[in-house]
């Protein structure tokens, strides 16, 4: 018996060996460089749009027909003659990412949140980007040519170990966290602060972000509202420098204080969503709903349809600033040249601006390609939000910081509806004056996790020393009376059978 | 080709060796191990000596208790009516509560926190109560299913016999079939108490501010921590054992009382 089965396992195994040693020996030439790309869910376009949902801007349209990746392999084979297969999985947060890569899976090119691509950076787990990828004399090189100079000057100002991002990490999109209100319910000047959190007036109607960094950010603007919104601490010299330090200030003190504000306010919250957050917010269980404002488009799109206007507010004392950002990882490109190429042409694929107006489109976060010389970006805004001809409240609203680096540049001025300062444009491209109260929350070293994770756990538990001795009392009685009945039907039994 | 007995269980050997056995030696590796790798117990100590973690615990058991108990009450007379056959259309009736485990439970779930916000106003204000209604509308079938099977294939005659010699309606429940239907009612409780102590994605959906022990295994894993989640996953797994020690022993004790009582 075990003969013939090892028999016919050879016989399998000798069937596909013919069939495959001679295919892959022909096609040696022309084998496809395979590219594993791990990337958010839902961030990328997908394609199959319907025909009115062209963009239809003056320099030409931009369609999404064949999903971004499809576009990519084809323009690959195209521009440089040889086929590229791209496998493109997705993951859920970026603790997901890690521990897949920690359990062994093998990616070429990621997209975590700054604070990961950190992470990664310290561990020694990435790949830097060559020097080709920089040089904007070449025509392919869509990410240099393109990216915003304010997301530039972020990624050459920040470093890890001495190694800025830069060099390591080429952005993808970016954006700031507040709150999505309802305007009818919340006025903006009580959404436009954390304390919106321990407002009684919302009691149960306000949710907040079930993550610990997301949740540890708002406390903190909450617990340090007075100082971060005092004059004096605004006028500072070094305000950035000291915003930020007080945003990732991690002290014994400050984390027992933000667990005793998070405790307190937990009362008075809705829920700590994961992702329902949204959906609560657009059928009004949910007056306000802290989120990051590429949800919150999303979220003021879906509510729209609805003909149901929701407003984004960023908090007053500081907003969090976050990036998704492409990083190749040396295990997945293990030096293999071919590899390192089709990584970095990916990454210029999706910076080309009609790429990243497409990809705006479909998933509502911002890109961060401003263009350089390429125009479209900046037309892609003023044909989503500009204001029509009728429109009778307008304002000019300058988004020169993020196009040319000069925040009064007066070719990038908008003139929008009023309204839209506190809508879709609002998130989508925050105004100066809140990005000079952004903040990067950094990557906490281990022991600072622990402490910080440890923290968290506690918010989130239940404390058994907080259960009333009457029900341990009600317990215990249930318990013997339970014992005590068992026995007796046992006893009553034996005495029936005996 | 003629297969034996012991090549045909081949396939599911190789299954049960590589879902079953492999990931559970992995979690008793991480289980008593500390992130350098060495043997240590400190998971398992800081477990029961954090009130925290040992709060959690007690509120999963709690949570799972009642909804076991509510699952019960609602399943025993639904399978009892089913079985008696006093309903004309038992097939119809059987579908009604089969039916909802072919629809998909994300769309069950989400359709139940409509209902409930309609009738609560504001969801928020009851989370134990909607945790127990959210699990228990989950988990129903699984009691009604193990319950009805047994006593579907109890011997009417019992009964019959048991009127026979003089027992009253109620006598001859709690004699006869209630002893009868141990089995059905132990399963269907086993069915239902563990998922109920880790079935946080039930919760999530509903309303994501119940704390059980599978959202402490979800914040341990993404703070990294494998060692204190598999700690955890291997108490509720101890918990699961010795549940089934105390089933088995039932067991035995409704196989000679059913003996005893023929």
């Amino acid at each position: 018996m075990k003969a013939r089965i090892v028999t016919a396992a050879f016989l399998i195994t000798s069937v596909i060996m013919t069939n495959f040693i001679p295919a892959s020996a022909a096609a040696e030439a022309d084998k496809p460089v395979v590219l594993r790309v791990c990337n958010w869910e839902e961030y990328i376009d997908q394609g199959d749009w319907d025909d009115d949902e062209v963009i239809d801007l003056e320099s030409g349209d931009v369609f999404g027909q064949n999903p971004m990746v499809k576009d990519f392999e084809d323009w690959y084979y195209e521009t440089y003659g040889k086929r590229v297969k791209v496998e493109y999985s997705t993951f859920g947060t970026n603790e997901d990412l890690y521990n897949m890569l920690t359990i062994g899976d093998v990616y070429d090119l990621v997209c975590p949140s700054e604070y990961m691509i950190m992470k990664l950076m310290a561990d020694d787990m990435v790949q830097p980007l060559s020097d080709e990828f920089f040089d904007p004399t070449i025509d392919t090189n869509y990410y240099i040519k393109g990216v915003s100079p304010y997301i530039r000057n972020i990624f050459e100002t920040h470093d890890i170990n001495g190694v800025t991002w830069d060099r390591c990490a080429a952005g993808y999109m970016w954006g700031i966290t507040g709150f999505v209100y309802n305007p009818d319910v919340v006025s903006k000047e009580e959404a436009s602060t954390w304390k919106l959190l321990e407002n009684a007036d919302y009691k149960r109607q306000v949710t907040i972000k079930d993550n610990v960094r997301d949740a540890y950010f708002a406390a903190v603007g909450a617990l340090k509202s007075d100082l971060l919104t005092s004059d004096e601490f605004k006028n500072r010299p070094d305000y950035a420098m000291a915003l930020q330090d007080e945003m990732n200030d991690v002290s014994l003190e400050t984390v027992n204080n933000v667990q005793e504000y998070l405790q307190q306010v937990k009362d008075n919250l809705y829920s700590f969503e994961t992702d329902s957050g949204k959906a609560d917010m657009i059928t009004g269980k949910v007056v306000a709903n802290y989120q990051w404002s590429g949800d919150a488009v999303y979220t003021m799109d879906q509510a729209e349809e609805d003909d149901y206007y929701l407003n984004f507010a960023a908090p007053r004392e500081s907003t969090n600033i976050y990036f998704d950002g492409w990083v190749m990882l040396k295990k997945g490109i293990s030096q293999d040249p071919a590899k390192q190429q089709a990584a970095e042409a990916f990454i210029n694929f999706v910076s080309r601006p009609d790429n990243a107006i497409r990809d705006m489109y479909y998933i509502g976060y911002t890109s961060v390609i401003s263009g350089g010389d390429d125009g479209r970006v900046f037309e892609y805004l003023e044909w989503t939000y500009g204001a029509e001809d009728d429109t009778e409240d307008v304002t000019e609203y300058p988004v020169g910081y993020f196009f040319s680096g000069d925040p009064d540049d007066e070719d990038y001025i908008l003139t929008v509806p009023t309204e839209q300062l506190d809508r879709q444009l609002g998130a989508q491209y925050p105004s100066s004056d809140v990005i000079d109260r952004a903040s990067i929350m950094i990557y906490f070293d281990q022991a600072q996790s622990e402490v910080i994770n440890r923290m968290w756990i506690r918010v989130r538990c239940f404390n058994i020393l907080n259960v009333p001795v009457w029900v341990w009392i009600a317990g215990l009685l249930a318990i013997c009376a339970a014992v005590f009945l068992i026995l007796r039907h046992k006893a009553a039994k034996e005495k029936l059978y005996n | 080709m003629r297969f034996s007995r012991k090549t045909l269980g081949i396939p599911y050997a190789v299954f049960l060796l590589l879902f079953v056995v492999a990931p559970l030696l992995v979690l008793f590796y991480y289980a008593f191990t500390n992130g350098q790798g060495q043997f240590t117990l400190l998971n398992l100590t800081g477990f029961f000596t954090d009130p925290n973690t040992v709060g959690t615990l007690f509120y999963s058991f709690v949570l799972a208790l009642t909804t076991t108990a509510v699952c019960l009450l609602l399943a025993y007379p639904t399978a009892y009516i089913l079985t008696t056959g006093r309903l004309k259309k038992n097939s119809v009736v059987i579908m009604i509560f089969i039916m909802p485990m072919w629809i998909n439970f994300s769309l069950r779930i989400t359709a139940l926190k409509e209902i409930l916000d309609l009738i609560e106003g504001n969801l928020a204000y009851y989370p134990f109560l909607n945790s127990v209604i959210g699990m228990t509308y989950d988990f129903l079938p699984f009691m009604i299913l193990p319950i009805y099977n047994t006593l579907a294939k109890m011997d009417g005659s019992l009964i019959e016999a048991a009127k026979d010699l003089g027992a009253n309606d109620r006598h001859a429940f709690l004699r006869i079939t209630l002893p009868l239907s141990l089995p059905g009612i132990i399963s269907g409780v086993s069915m239902v108490l563990l998922p109920a102590m880790t079935n946080y994605v039930v919760l999530d959906m509903l309303y994501n501010s119940t704390y059980i022990m599978g959202s402490l295994i979800g914040s341990y894993f993404a703070a990294y921590n494998w060692h204190g989640g598999s700690m955890i996953a291997l108490i509720l797994l101890g918990i699961i054992c010795l549940f089934n020690l105390i089933n088995d022993d039932d067991r035995g004790e409704t196989v000679k009382t059913g003996g005893a009582l023929l």
